[in-house]
């Protein structure tokens, strides 16, 4: 398993978030978190990642344990995070969004053919490549959050609703980005509120209530699980 | 510009004007009423670029400055009259002490954002105040501190002439600046400028924003305590309302700042430039009717704000673009008629 997930209790303070939450994401594979409003999602990537303050229980990824690691060495691993709510650095161009997805990895050879890459991957991006990402349109600063998460090369990508408040248009050019990352080999957490598209990526899946992991099983399952499907898939 | 066969750029030609500029006091009176507000100008312009480390690069913006600008008089100065240690080993304990003070103050601070910051700073700044007018034993109290003069030495930081703490002055300010410079280039300046601009994509691209952020905070309020003691020093006599004034001291380094712009290294001497004169000539020559003074400089520092809302040093940069194009443009013509 790329990423191993044991018991995860995480929160801000005195009061967890997440309660012995388990979960593991194989090389390659889409794993899809579902759950409504303050079920903990963000919070489950963001402990991945090493933001939450507390944490306890056990995160195993590509044989690193992270539980106890500070989040600025964590990217360097090979953890991509793209957060939620289109976060970029508005007065840096689209170019310079990108370098500084890439900053723990500022000595590497390798960044010019994967910005490259990236740009072959939004084509949109290269047109605006010297814009400054704060003018650009909610699709477009998705996909350079994507983008920057792609440029240290990760082995994991945490994506927290990227779909959230895009045009329908814009939410199917998502995804298919997302489809092409995956088929590239990379491995991929996705949050979506958008149970039927994350269903629809994944080959797994797991549902969080109130900070309790409630069910998990093959994308299929879930989707014919009667109470996935009245919760989460409105049918 | 050419001169017997050196080339002169705009940018070396300013320096060597600024460079210039400071030469000039060293010339003044040494008694004289202009060297001291020289004086005054460029120590407010450190205090602003002290300010300027945590609120212009980490944008967190202090409200309560002087806090460390008052512990920083009272360490070295208490340590000076109490124990008889050399006010420049004081200076580096009254930083020490303001850093400390911000670390402790920081803790609970950057989890929260924001406005709490300013709030908290302001807050701690005014409860400094009272516990320096209420535990007289230690502070002297509402009276506040006398240094006494003694035989003028380098080692006790007294100097006969007006014009040795003016040149102390100016070497703080240079500390302070290289300071601010170093912190604002390379990798630590693109690790500030992307919290800056977006803490949370900052956190996931690998930058700990908690503890740069604390450590600008604790740099900034190490500068500001040592131009607590080197204000102490230059001016013999401080109070608990002089030195944790929120209007004279804490308000006025964000304003300077502000009026200059915010996270240019530049900025602060600007803004001291313009901010502390005009305090001067409200003060001197509008003081018959109360509160015309403080009224025309507000209104003179809101149009200042609403005419360059990023700071002074912009109109000057918009300035230096124009000269450059018109200088392209020119040149331009001049290949053209070739
Ligand atoms: N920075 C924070 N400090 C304290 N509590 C927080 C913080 N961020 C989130 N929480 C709390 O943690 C709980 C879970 O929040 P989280 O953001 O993980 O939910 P979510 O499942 O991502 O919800 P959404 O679908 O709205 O994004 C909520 O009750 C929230 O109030
Ligand atoms: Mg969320």
């Amino acid at each position: 398993m790329l990423l191993e997930i044991k018991d995860l209790c995480a929160g801000y303070g005195a009061a967890p978030v997440l309660h012995n939450v388990s979960l593991s994401v194989d090389s390659g594979e889409t794993v899809s978190v579902l759950g409504a409003n303050t079920a903990g999602k963000s919070t489950l990537l963001r402990s991945i990642s090493g933001i939450t303050p507390v944490r306890r229980g056990s995160i195993k990824f590509d044989g690193h344990e992270l539980i106890d690691m500070n989040g600025k060495d964590i990217p360097k691993l090979g953890i991509g995070h793209v957060p939620e709510g289109r976060h970029v650095f508005p007065k840096m161009s689209v170019v310079d969004n990108l370098w500084m997805g890439a900053f723990c990895k500022r000595k590497d050879k390798k960044l010019a053919e994967r910005m490259d890459g990236i740009m072959q991957m939004f084509p949109r991006l290269r047109e605006r490549a010297s814009q400054l990402a704060g003018t650009l349109s909610g699709g477009e600063q998705q996909m350079v959050a994507i983008g920057r998460a792609l440029m240290s090369n990760p082995k994991l990508l945490l994506l927290d609703e990227p779909s959230h408040g895009l045009a329908p248009v814009v939410v199917d050019e998502v995804h298919e980005a997302i489809v092409r990352i995956a088929k590239s080999g990379v491995a991929v957490l996705l949050v979506e509120q958008n149970a039927a598209l994350a269903l629809q990526v994944a080959s797994r899946g797991m549902v969080l209530q109130s900070g309790h992991a409630v069910l998990e099983g093959t994308a299929a399952e879930l989707a014919a699980n009667p109470d996935v499907r009245k919760a989460y898939l409105g049918i | 510009m050419k001169f017997k066969g050196v080339t002169l750029n705009a940018r070396t030609a300013v320096y060597l004007c600024l460079a210039v500029a400071f030469l000039i006091p060293l010339g003044m009176d040494p008694d004289g009423y202009l060297l001291r507000i020289v004086s005054m100008v460029v120590l407010f312009a450190a205090m602003a670029q002290a300010w300027n480390i945590v609120g212009g690069l980490a944008n967190q913006l202090s409200l309560g400055h002087a806090a460390f600008f008052g512990l920083g008089a009272y360490t070295s100065t208490l340590l000076f009259i109490r124990q008889g240690i050399s006010p420049w080993a004081g200076m580096l304990a009254g930083g020490v002490v303001a850093a400390v003070a911000m670390l402790l103050l920081s803790i609970p601070l950057f989890r929260l954002r924001g406005h709490y910051f300013a709030l908290a700073t302001l807050a701690f700044a005014e409860v400094l105040k009272i516990i320096a007018i209420h535990f007289a034993d230690l502070t002297e109290g509402p009276t506040g501190i006398t240094i006494p003069y003694g035989e003028p030495s380098f080692a006790n930081f007294q100097f006969e002439s007006n014009t040795s703490y003016y040149v102390v002055i100016v070497a703080l300010f240079a500390v302070v600046s290289l300071i601010f410079w170093k912190l604002s280039t390379g990798a630590m300046g693109f690790r500030l400028r992307a919290i800056r601009e977006n803490e949370q994509a900052a956190e996931v691209s690998g930058i700990d924003t908690y503890r740069i952020k604390l450590g600008t905070s604790m740099v900034s309020a190490f500068t500001m305590g040592m131009c607590g003691t080197v204000y102490a020093q230059f001016t013999y006599f401080f109070d608990p309302e002089s030195i944790f004034s929120m209007t004279g001291i804490s308000v006025r380094v964000a304003l300077i700042c502000i009026i200059g712009g915010m996270g240019r290294l530049w900025g602060p001497l600007i803004g001291a430039c313009i901010l502390i004169p005009l305090d001067e000539i409200a003060v001197n020559t509008m003081s018959d009717v109360a509160g015309l003074g403080p009224f025309v400089t507000s209104v003179i520092l809101i149009a200042a704000i609403i005419y360059e809302p990023r700071g002074l040093i912009s109109a000057w940069e918009r300035l230096r673009r124009r000269a450059q194009k018109k200088h392209a443009a020119q040149s331009g013509q001049a290949a053209g008629a070739v």
